[in-house]
């Protein structure tokens, strides 16, 4: 790690240095002193019993004084004048300015999509007030209607105690009630077997898909209807209040929420509710001293068994192992720390653990990118701006508009993290494939593009580009990385 | 690795979005001395002829005491309000440093930073968002919500909001067919539009004629003609077609309107006002060093096509995308950016990213039905499904296969 001085921190070092003295506020003083000359001069007359001579005399006097005052002022003038003029020397050697592109906005006629991504980006941040504010101003959903929801859905993230009353598994059985209604509407030939595995997967999708990306007609786009923001708002309001409930070590919203998606979730191959489960035991584990939670049968060491006998049961062969482990730790409840059961006891960062996995959660269910979708674009956005820039530089002369060709030109390496989908790039062709150009894999196991394929063909055969293999045309298949 | 690299924060390169932050105040610090400036010389200038004049007159008894005093409450109340507008002036600056030292102190926390994935980076980001959204939010009149996020954040310092209220309160007033406000902002600004360039003022005083002749009467007539040598006249060398064009209107009646010709009816059209306000949106940022247009937009454009890739918008279903009526696994990281709901759309029109490499899994592993998955991911999902030893589950499709199927893929 260097530790080279970055541009900021001179320029900070620098700032700290100047000297804003004389300020704007030197001038008031003297404003002042002038105010009062004035006045007193007028005294002088008026005590005089309006005196003609001291009149003139005291008139005259006053001049001097009053106008090496003014000097003084454009002195003070000269030195504001003078320190930022340094300042902006300071801008321009530790922060020059640079280009952005400002030819071409691709972003110009997007008002409504962007203003929904911030919708939702601000609902998803928990930031309900701001959120409903920014969508009624837009124009997006103004109703009051929606208003009341928003402080109805703060008033149960500020309540957040008293989940087991709340009607958020009300909530959840209206939507899917609604999802049904709609999909009884859409296909409406279907079978209507409701215990249908693969309709139970598309239930899990429907809440926000459904009213959200179903068609892309005018009308959707322009907005999140009133219902649609409010449905989605329910929904961050609903994950916003249990992940306040983890923050605070309480599991019990949360494994609700998982029990009742549990099927979803297990289709999934998350392992999140037994996860949660897993923690609530250890906590009770640890005990009222630790748990801060009443000393009473449901707590300590007999409280998680009791809790284990009551819940376990659903995770059936599962976790067989990992729940002997949790019964066998029973035996070493004295002194835990020195048994071979310590780590699945540690709960330093389990909360934050099980927090980020019930976001992830969560949020796939709805269809949603777990981390914002706007921040994780806004911060690759600044990663890719200076090769963006270079390249624009670069092909100026050219006139080519890198917004509107299909591919970009150049790279635009982001963070391991941020690549979310495979890719492969023909090793031949050195292009990436794509739904026109898929990757076809060869009998000897090897990959190409279509068209790179296509182009080594003699005939039906070709012969592979890696190894000494040869293949028929029709033995290349299509797959899907 | 490649990857590595990509994570590392480029110091000389990660501040291009923010280069605003600290321009703005600079430039606003400039105004805001030119008009202090521009105070004291006019104030001075007029109180020390009054104070002349009133020694003079007294000496050579051509004024009384009585009109001595009379005319040292003129200067005194003078001063008075000299006073007042240079404090405005004064707290003004005082805020303005203040803001440049919290914004460069902002900027600076970065250079604890060297990798993207720093803890510390992520909550950094965070706040250059939130920077981005109110900035955003202000350039679109969305002011009440700018506002709100500003208060949630507690980010005055970092965001502009004075600057842009000012701002829309002129726009829209020019919106609203009034261009009272946005002539007392050229006149503010005069020296700078002038070195700029730029023909806002002219075009106010255009309008301000062309709506005296929309009015149709003798009076207006004349009030336009005496309004033309006033105002129009001294752009006759700047702009000679325009001035034109504006003494041409005078022939025609605007109720003429189908038959005037096109360049003289788009004087008259009521689309002029919202052109006007535009141009004094460009007017004002130019200006200000501010760039043309929201700072998210460029964020955004760069990095949808960053994070896009062919898949994003394809038919087929990968782990990462997320139509519905699937059922996703856990396994993969997240559901991509570019495929959820909040930029899917967004997205369709920008370029995808482009690739040199190629980004899999280790030990591919290509299924009967062409779906092909890293060994390690297969092995954890069966796990998880709790599968019989022999046995891989499709994290796409839920397919169950046995092993022996399996083809290795080299790619």
């Amino acid at each position: 790690m260097t530790t080279q001085v970055t541009t900021m921190e001179a320029l900070q070092k620098e700032l700290d240095r100047l000297n804003r003295t004389p300020a704007l506020s030197a001038t008031v003083d003297k404003v002042d002193k002038i105010i009062e000359m004035l006045t007193s001069v007028k005294d002088q007359i008026v005590q005089s019993g309006m005196d003609t001579h001291v009149a003139s005399m005291a008139i005259t006097k006053t001049q001097n004084p009053i106008k090496s005052t003014f000097e003084k002022i454009n002195d003070d003038l000269k030195g504001v004048t003078a320190t930022q003029r340094k300042l902006g020397k300071m801008l321009d050697k530790h922060f020059p300015l640079k280009d952005l592109p400002s030819e071409h906005d691709a972003m110009a006629d997007q008002e409504p999509l962007i203003n929904r991504a911030i919708s939702m980006h601000l609902l998803r941040e928990g930031q309900f007030s701001v959120a409903s504010t920014f969508i009624e101003e837009t124009g997006d959903a103004a109703s009051l209607e929606h208003v009341n929801a928003v402080i109805e859905g703060q008033e149960q993230a500020n309540t957040s105690d008293n989940y087991d009353d709340e009607p958020m598994d009300e909530d959840d059985e209206d939507d899917e009630d609604q999802d049904e209604e709609e999909e009884e509407e859409e296909d409406e030939d279907e079978d209507e077997d409701e215990e249908e595995e693969e309709e139970d997967e598309d239930e899990v999708m429907s809440p926000l898909e459904g009213v959200l990306a179903t068609g892309s007609g005018f009308q959707q786009l322009q907005s999140l209807s009133s219902l649609q923001s409010h449905e989605l708002e329910a929904k961050f309001s609903q994950m916003y209040t249990i992940l306040q409930d983890i923050k605070s070590k309480n599991l019990l919203s949360a494994i609700e929420w998982a029990r009742s998606n549990s099927v979803e979730l297990e289709a999934r191959g998350s392992n999140l509710e037994f996860e949660l489960s897993r923690l609530q035991y250890v906590w009770l584990f640890k005990g009222p001293a630790v748990n801060g939670l009443p000393d009473n049968e449901f707590n300590g060491t007999a409280g998680a068994l009791l809790y284990a006998r009551q819940n376990f049961w659903r995770f059936g062969n599962r976790y067989t192992g990992e729940i002997q482990q949790l019964a066998n730790a029973q035996i070493y409840a004295p002194n835990l720390p020195e048994s071979p059961y310590w780590k699945t006891f540690a709960t330093e960062t389990a909360f934050a653990d099980v927090a980020s996995s019930f976001t992830r959660e969560f949020c796939s269910l709805l269809g949603l990118s777990a981390e914002s979708p706007l921040h994780v674009a806004v911060t690759a956005g600044a990663l890719a701006l200076p090769l963006l820039i270079k390249y624009q530089q670069a092909t100026r002369a050219k006139g080519t508009e890198w917004t509107t060709t299909n591919e970009l030109a150049f790279e635009t390496p982001l963070p391991e993290r941020m690549l979310y989908h495979s890719i492969f790039v023909c090793p031949v062709s050195k292009e990436q494939t794509t739904e026109t150009n898929p990757p076809m894999m060869i009998p000897c196991g090897h990959v190409l593009a279509k068209e790179t394929l296509q182009r080594l063909l003699k005939g039906t055969r070709f012969k592979c580009p890696y190894c000494p293999a040869e293949g028929l045309e029709k033995d290349a298949r299509r797959i899907m990385i | 690795m490649a990857d590595h690299e990509a994570s590392k924060i480029n110091h000389d390169n990660h501040l291009l979005l923010d280069q605003p932050l600290l321009r703005l105040p600079y430039e606003l610090l400039r105004k805001n001395f030119r008009s202090a400036h521009f105070t004291v010389e006019k104030e001075s200038t007029t109180l020390n002829k009054l104070l002349k004049d009133t020694a003079k007159g007294s000496l050579d008894s051509k004024t009384s005491p009585e009109d001595v005093v009379k005319n040292l409450d003129t200067m005194i109340a003078k001063m008075r309000g000299m006073k007042r507008k240079l404090s405005t002036y004064a707290n003004e600056e005082t805020r303005l440093y203040k803001q440049l030292d919290a914004r460069v102190a902002h900027l600076r926390e970065l250079s604890d930073m060297h990798s993207v994935e720093d803890v510390k980076y992520e909550a950094w980001s965070r706040k250059r968002l939130d920077r981005l959204l109110v900035d955003y939010m202000l350039r679109h009149g969305y002011n009440t919500s700018a506002q709100a996020l500003t208060n949630e954040r507690e980010m005055h310092d970092l965001v502009d909001v004075e600057t842009f209220l000012t701002m829309s309160n002129i726009r829209e007033s020019l919106e609203n067919g009034s261009v009272t406000e946005a002539l007392a902002w050229c006149n503010d600004n005069k020296k700078e539009l002038r070195k700029l360039q730029s023909n806002l003022e002219f075009l106010l005083r255009c309008q301000q004629y062309v709506e005296l002749l929309r009015v149709n009467t003798q009076s207006k007539s004349v009030e336009a003609i005496a309004h033309a040598k006033k105002y129009l006249a001294p752009f006759q060398e700047q702009y000679p077609d325009e001035v034109r064009e504006m003494t041409g209107l005078l022939a025609i009646r605007p109720t003429d309107n189908d038959l005037l010709p096109l360049k003289y009816r788009a004087w008259y059209s009521p689309d002029r006002w919202s052109k006007l306000a535009a141009t004094f949106v460009e007017a004002h940022n130019k200006l200000l060093g501010l760039p043309t247009f929201p700072l998210l937009h460029t964020a955004l454009s760069s990095g949808l096509s960053a994070l896009k890739t062919p898949a994003c918008h394809g038919t087929q279903k990968t782990t990462s995308s997320s139509q519905p009526g699937h059922s996703q696994t856990s396994m993969t990281t997240s559901v991509c950016p570019i495929c959820s709901i909040e930029l899917n759309e967004l997205a369709k029109n920008v370029p995808y990213a482009h690739h040199s490499k190629s980004h899999l899994d280790n030990d591919l592993l290509c299924l009967p039905n062409g779906r092909v998955y890293g060994q390690a991911k297969l092995d954890e999902y069966a796990a998880k499904a709790g599968l019989p030893d022999g046995q891989v589950k499709d994290l796409v499709t839920g397919e169950v296969y046995s092993r022996v199927a399996l083809k290795k893929v080299f790619a």
